[in-house]
Formats: structure tokens, sequence, C-alpha cells
């Protein structure tokens, strides 16, 4: 009895501490968005117009003029632009990375090890770097300005982040390819019928990686379109300046509205895992 | 007999179709009676002669020279693009090596069949050969397109830094001038120019401080956080994941640049500080000459970024860690804690090993955080052409974009690429998950 009297209140103190810290990351998390958000509806552009955090006077000014003022900012061309490089570019490296990781995890062959090793090498290197010298390859392959050029350069670059998916194929127990093995399935078949369905979270997971990257990258398209036209958003709304804050805010919101809502309506394969229980030894 | 007897160690080499293919690719295998695959690798040397015929020969020695002929663009000559013959030049030497390769293996081909021959089996036709992809040489598969994408757009771009480096590319010297190769001049420069060395030294410094704090901050912040959101009591889980998930969601460069706006001279967050008499008139936060304000800054935004995302991965792994374990441990009297301790730790770092090693990597090539964040283009005192929040990275695109210096720039990233490559090569031979991969199968 005394016991059980004594643990109520400790367990109580341990919600309330629990809610008290979720409660302020969620604060911490959330007000800058708040803050973005509402800029976004300031009646007048620049941000020294700010009273305090928040504007004076709310207005859906700036909207009307991110889509009408088409000489100044094409936002719907950045837009297609941005959602076309993004969709595709996911589309190729989940299939690749997935490939890649399963294969390293899966099968041990003669340049395994060096093929990791020199993936961990290949991925140290400053990618600044490589920038100046890819800018001149793209430049010899008539890349330039080129939406499929910078394509193949998100699906080949997300590739040689397999390591994460690696490391979870590597916690599916191999008892579970023993037992097709000995049924007979080809290693294909075992791929596409036993790894893929227990995997869905991480392919989920990878492929959000590979649609969130190109979507939301800046350096790369700074680089690589010049031509106003073949402009990606993230360039597009750098090339405004603080007298533009509120543009700016306005042009963001379209970036980042649809993937919050991806990633909430995912967020249950982001976390949910496929292997546990699927082997019963 | 006795002839048989006097040599019984037969070359590999010595059939007659094994030779013909080493004279050249898918001779031997026309003879082995597998037309398509012979057809195939003889096509593939006929176009290999022709490439080098037309192009490889002349782009090898283009890589050597750099170009002979300067172009005046006002007299109207054409010259010859130092830049471009480099990079054809590395091409057309990959293209060999790829070449090398498919010799040798096309020998080993021919071998492999003969010897079947010999043993009296039946060859394998060509559908068979393809068929073996789906299952023994299934990696084979997967792995050439990638690893055709690596050399291409990860491995070329290197090896042309790092010969860039050996150059006088850079400052005067960009095309249409010629460029020509300089052995380890940008190197002599880089240690014997006191403000090189000097710059190089303190921005070094802080970038490793850098890289070790901020990951630490996000990968036990992203941990931690996982922890919290899986906690028993804590009801709408969905719910409380929504905020996390709005840093996840927006992009850096937005966040970032939102940050600037927030923090800057002009901003709110000054702004009210002032109003409420917190802090005096002249105070900023983002300024050339401001140090740990603007870098505490800069791992705020770091951990508001990266944070959530190590969160996510963290609870996938934690959903997919083993039911049985948790479920022996009560059994045996184990408390939260120490299930926590001895279970879930040991599991989410083992699952997670990667993801420290990528975090430190990005995180000591974070380029956008302190782009974003740097005050406008004023240069701190004391430094060569950075700022002092700047990581090497900002500093090398302020040498290269901003200054043309690609030579010297090179040369940096070639002396700070073998720091960290022996660094986490380390590392990585050290963690548990490369030591022990099959430990959770």
């Amino acid at each position: 009895m005394t016991k059980k009297m004594h643990i109520r209140p400790e367990k109580a103190a341990k919600t309330a501490l629990v809610y008290l810290l979720v409660l302020f990351v969620s604060f911490i998390f959330a007000f800058p968005c708040i803050w973005l958000v509402l800029s976004a509806f300031n009646a007048e552009g620049d941000l020294l117009t700010l009273d305090g955090f928040f504007p004076q006077e709310y207005s859906f000014d700036t909207f009307r003029r991110l889509f009408t003022e088409v000489n100044k900012y094409d936002y719907r061309r950045w837009f297609t632009n941005t959602l076309f490089v993004a969709a595709v570019s996911c589309v190729i490296s989940t299939f690749l990375v997935i490939a890649v990781a399963y294969t390293i995890s899966r099968y041990r062959f003669k340049s395994r090890k060096a093929m990791m090793k020199a993936t961990l090498i290949l991925g140290i290197f400053p990618n600044f770097m490589n920038m100046t010298a890819l800018f001149v390859i793209m430049t010899q392959l008539q890349l330039i300005n080129n939406l499929w050029g910078l394509i193949l350069l998100y699906s080949s670059g997300s590739t040689m982040g397999f390591l994460v998916q690696k490391g979870f194929f590597d916690t599916i127990p191999g008892s579970i390819y023993d037992a097709a093995t000995l049924d007979g399935a080809s290693d294909f078949r075992i791929f596409l019928s036993i790894t893929l369905p227990l995997s869905k979270p991480m392919i989920v997971y990878t492929a959000l990686t590979a649609f969130v990257w190109p979507w939301a990258d800046f350096m790369l398209p700074s680089m690589l379109l010049v031509d106003k036209s073949s402009w990606t958003v993230a360039v597009g709304l750098n090339s405004l300046d603080d007298s533009e804050f509120s543009v700016f805010a306005a042009g963001s919101m379209f970036v980042a509205i649809p993937i919050i809502v991806l990633y909430i309506a995912l967020s249950k394969y982001l976390i949910q895992g496929g292997s546990a229980g699927a082997v019963k030894d | 007999m006795e002839t048989v007897q006097q040599a019984p160690k037969k070359s590999v080499f010595s059939d007659w179709r094994v030779k013909l293919s080493c004279a050249f690719m898918g001779l031997g295998q026309l003879f082995c009676r597998q037309f398509t695959k012979g057809a195939l690798l003889m096509l593939l040397e006929i176009g290999f002669i022709l490439f080098l015929v037309f192009a490889g020969v002349e782009n090898i020695i283009g890589l050597l020279t750099l170009g002979t002929t300067e172009g005046v663009p006002i007299m109207g000559i054409e010259g010859d693009n130092s830049v471009s013959m480099l990079a054809w030049g590395i091409t057309t030497v990959f293209l060999i090596l790829f070449f090398a390769l498919a010799y040798y293996a096309n020998i080993k081909d021919a071998i492999y069949t003969s010897g079947e021959i010999g043993k009296g089996n039946r060859v394998k036709t060509f559908f068979e050969s393809c068929q073996a992809l789906l299952n023994k040489k299934f990696y084979f598969l997967t792995l050439t397109l990638p690893l055709l994408f690596v050399c291409v757009f990860n491995i070329m771009p290197i090896i042309f830094t790092a010969l860039i480096a050996f150059t006088n590319y850079g400052g005067e010297i960009v095309p249409p001038k010629l460029i020509s190769w300089t052995g380890f001049q940008s190197f002599r420069v880089i240690f014997t120019m006191s403000e090189y060395i000097g710059t190089m030294g303190k921005i070094l410094g802080w970038n490793i401080l850098w890289a070790i704090g901020s990951t630490f901050l996000v990968y036990f912040g992203g941990l931690g956080l996982a922890l919290l959101y899986n906690a028993k009591c804590l009801k709408w889980k969905r719910f409380w994941r929504i905020f996390p998930m709005f840093a996840y969601a927006i992009p850096s460069f937005i966040t970032l640049t939102g940050f600037y706006f927030l923090f800057c001279d002009s901003g709110p967050i000054l702004g009210v500080l002032k109003d409420w008499g917190w802090v005096s008139e002249n105070f900023t936060i983002i300024s050339f000459d401001s140090v740990w304000s603007l870098r505490l800054l800069g791992f705020f935004c770091c951990a508001w970024i990266g944070v959530p995302s190590v969160m996510f991965l963290a609870t996938g792994i934690l959903s997919n860690a083993n039911k049985d374990m948790y479920e022996a441990a009560k059994l045996d009297g184990a408390n939260a804690f120490k299930q926590f301790w001895y279970l879930t730790l040991p599991f989410v770092l083992f699952a997670t090993t990667p993801v420290v090693i990528s975090t430190f990597i990005n995180q000591f090539n974070n380029f956008s955080i302190f782009y974003f964040l740097r005050p406008e283009t004023v240069y701190a005192p004391g430094y060569f052409n950075a700022n002092s929040s700047d990581l090497l990275i900002n500093w090398m695109y302020n040498l290269t974009v901003e200054n043309r210096l690609y030579s010297l720039g090179s040369a940096l990233s070639l002396i700070l690429f073998a720091f960290m490559a022996i660094f986490s090569l380390i590392a990585y031979v050290m963690s548990p998950a490369y030591k022990k991969e099959d430990t959770y199968r």
C-alpha cells in the first residue's frame, strides 16, 4: 500500500516534466515559423516595418504581387522547375540508394569493404570544391541551365548516402533470407517480395530525403542555373533583398507547406518499423 | 602418354581460344560458340580503337601540355581552352582504365568458358548469362549504374580539383589565357605566407570545435527528443511530433535566411531587446567583428535544423528494436533505466553509427549555416578573406568564387581532405557497426 502511494506523485511529476519539456521544444520549433508566416501577410514589404515581432497591418497584397508581377519574380516558373527536378530525382535516387544499400548489406563480394571505405573518403571531400570542377564538367557536357543536369547530380549524390539504409538492412534478421533461399526463391525475388515490403518505412524515409534535398537545395542550382527562366525557387527567393522580406516569406510558404503536409501524412511510415515480429525464433 | 605427364601444369593461357581473346576481345568467345557475347565484345573493342584514333590520343596530349596556342579574342584567334582540355584528358584516362578492366574480364571469361569446354560441359548461352545476373551476380546488376554515376560526378571532379592544385589556374590566369603545370607552388604559398597559415590555423581550430560541438548537439539532441516523444505518459504523440517536423520540412535556405532576418541589426529580436533595455544601443549579433555571438547563433540554428532529422531516424530505429529482448529483460526484472542503458542505447548506437559519422562530416563541411548567417561581405580583422565564424569550406568559397584563387583553394582542400580522410577512416573502422556487422541478425 505505502509503496503504491509513493509512486503516484513521482509519476505525476515525471509526466509534468515531460509535458513541460515538450511544450518548450514545441515553442522553440513553432515560433520562427509563426513569425515567418505572419510576416508574409505584412501589408508593407520591408523588414523594418515590423512592430516588435509582428506586422502592424495585415493584407494579402504580397501574395498578389508574388503571382502577378511576373517580370520581377516569375514565381510560377520557379515552382514548376523545382517540382520537376525534385520529383524526377526522388524516383531515380530512391531506386538507386535502396538497391545499393541492399546489395552492400546482403552480399559479400571481393571489393565490398573497399567500396564502403571509398564511399566514406569520397563523402569527406568538401563538396564545395567539387563544385568548381563540377561546373567545368557540366559546361563540357552542355548541362548548364539544364534541369536534367541537376537531376543527374542529385541522383548520383544521394546514392553516396547509402550507408544509412545499409545500417537498416543490417538489422533485418538473416534467417528470413535463409528461409526464402531454402524455399527456392531467386535473389531478385527475395529482394522484391521480402526485403522491399519489410523496409517500407526506410523506403519512405529515403524517398522523402531524396525529394527534399533537390527541393530545398540552394548551392547547386545557384551555380548551374544562370538563366532566370531555369531558376528554382531557392535561387529566385535568394535574389530578393531585405526590402522584399514579405515576398520572401510568402514565397517560402509555398515551398515549405507541401513538405510539411507530406511529412505529417507519412510520419507513420517514418517511425514504424517493419522487421519486429517478422521472424519468430 | 608420357608427353602429357611431362607437362602437368598446363597454363590457363595455353588454350587457343584464350589466346584469341587476349589478342582481340570477343574472338575466343566466338570460337566457343558464344556468338552474341563475342560480337558485343568485339564491337566494344572496335569502338574503343576508333575513339582513341579520333579523339583519345589528342586528349592525352592535351592533358600533358594544357594547350599550346593562346587565344586572342580581339584578333579572332581561337586558342586552346586549358580547362576543358584538362577535363577531357581526365575523361580519356578514365575510359582507358575502364577498357582495361573490360579486357581483363573478357580474358577471365574466356579462361572460364574454355575450361568448361575442356571438362566437357555445355557452354552457357547468352540468355543464361543474363539470367545469372538476377541471381549469383545480382550485385553486379545493382552496382554498375551507381558506380558509373559516382565516377563521373564524384571521382572525376575530385581528381580534377586535385590536379588544379598543381597548376597556376586562378587569379589573372583564367581562359583564354593558357594554364600550365607548376608542381607544388600553391602548397609552398600556403605554408610560407603568414596570412594564409595564420588564417588557416585559426579557422581549422574553430572548424574542429564546431564539428564536434554541433555533431554532439544534433545527435544527442535528436536521440533525447526521440526518447522524450516516446515517453509512455505523453498523449497525442503524433500531434507533438508536428512541431519538429516543421523544422525538418522547411528548406534550410528559408530557415537560415529567416534566422538571419530575425537576428540581424534591423531585425525584431534586437529591436525588442533594445526596447526592453536589456542590451545597449550598439549591441549586434551579426557583424563583421562579432565572434562568439555569431558562433552561438550558428550552434542554435544548426540544432534547430539538424535535431529533427536525427530524431525521426532514431524513432524509426527504436520501433525496429527486437521486442522480444524487452520482454525477456522485463521477466528478468530489469527496470526502465536498465532497459534503456543495456538494450536501447547499444542498439540505437549500433544502427546509427553511420549517422554520427555522416553528421560529423556534414557539420565539418556545413557551408550553408555561416554562408546565410554571415554579415555583409566585410572580412574580419586578422583574417585573410574570411570572417571569424567562417568554416574552412566558407573560406574556400571566399577564395575560389569571390576571389577566383582556384589553385590555392584546391591545394587547401587537398590538405583538408587528407586530414579528414585519416580521421574518419579511423573512426569508422573502429566503430561497432563496422566490426560486428552481423550482431543484430
